[in-house]
């Protein structure tokens, strides 16, 4: 049996074009390095809280991170205290001084002895709801410079 | 003088940039910059809370000079009481709420009429009545910290002993009634 001649067909080598593709990722990566923040102090949001707005430029330090929202009181990730009405149980507040926290206080005091480091600076970062009031706030400051934090540094979002 | 042939150059040095690895270098670069990126600013505002020691010194050391004090109070319903201590004499300046609001404008230039007298001062304090917001306080700390406008106040440098202008009016806030019991 005679075989067919076959012709070979020449395939097109195919080059994909990654000129525009780079041109997106230049324009992408320097957007990210715009918004990429230099600070070092991680904060995580607490779920319902809203922070208000303040046109300051300091970047968060390190410190102890107390959030307040208008459900709880939150000292890192631990939640101590419930709030009602966006206020303090009568059940947390000290009978003899309105403006004392024990929970809060306890808490801190241990926080003192497993982190002397950071309890040297006395510092506190306060995340709390725009919508508080500075009674409900003065508590927290309050019990928060009893127990060895005197410097109370308020978390804002930038904008006006 | 004669000088040598040259031949004539006529290849033109067409070339493809090769952007495959700066392609790579940029895919892995995004996510790792998208997922360590913050798009939701956060800044601190500082604050200082009286320390019964502190201020004990504080004092001792302030009795021989003139004793230059600004107190703000905030009420939701009077609005702002300004008092002014100057060698020991005080004078009251009240600002009215406008519309339920406090009148921020009014409030910076009154301490910035007071700033002008007193550039060396920074230090204020700050009593809100307890039904103030939090909102609110931010916003009246950010009035207090600078000036809107671009006004200067110049002041001498105890330490350099040169005059430093700044547009700083009083951004060491202090919580006067934080310790008063409610």
């Amino acid at each position: 049996m005679r075989k067919r001649f076959k012709h070979k067909i020449a395939t097109p080598q195919m080059t994909l074009n990654i000129t525009s593709m780079t041109d997106m990722f230049t324009i992408l990566l320097v957007f990210l390095l715009q918004n990429y923040t230099a600070s070092q102090v991680e904060i995580d949001p607490i779920e319902g809280l809203r922070l208000p707005s303040s046109v300051s430029e300091k970047n968060p330090v390190d410190g102890v991170k107390i959030g307040v929202s208008t459900t709880e009181l939150r000292v890192d990730k631990d939640k101590l205290l419930d709030l009602q009405s966006s206020a303090f149980k009568p059940t947390d507040i000290d009978s003899h001084d309105t403006n004392f926290l024990p929970g809060l206080f306890n808490h801190l005091q241990e926080l003192n002895k497993k982190n002397p480091k950071l309890a040297e600076t006395g510092k506190v970062l306060l995340q709390a709801d725009k919508e508080l009031s500075y009674n409900t706030l003065r508590k927290v400051m309050y019990t928060a410079s009893m127990a060895g934090f005197p410097n109370i540094k308020m978390v804002v979002q930038v904008g006006k | 003088m004669r000088r040598g042939y040259k031949p004539p150059t006529h290849s033109s040095t067409e070339f493809e940039l090769d952007l495959a690895p700066l392609l790579a270098v940029m895919v892995k670069l995004v996510p790792v910059l998208l997922i360590s990126s913050a798009f939701v600013q956060l800044m601190i505002v500082e604050t200082e809370l009286p320390q019964v020691v502190k201020e004990a010194i504080e004092r001792q050391n302030l009795d021989n000079n003139p004793k230059v004090e600004v107190v703000v109070e905030a009420s939701k319903s009077q609005g702002f009481n300004i008092e002014y201590t100057e060698n020991g004499q005080s004078k009251n300046v009240n600002i009215p709420t406008k519309n339920g609001q406090f009148d921020l404008a009014q409030l910076q230039e009154n301490l910035k009429a007071f700033k002008q007298k007193h550039p060396d001062v920074f230090r204020m304090e700050l009593n809100p009545d307890e039904n103030v917001g939090y909102d609110e306080i931010v916003k009246i700390m950010d009035e207090v910290r600078q000036t809107n406008d671009k006004s200067q106040f110049k002041f001498i440098d105890p330490k350099t002993k040169k005059e430093v202008s700044t547009n700083y009016m009083f951004p060491e806030v202090v919580f006067g009634n934080m310790m008063e019991g409610s």
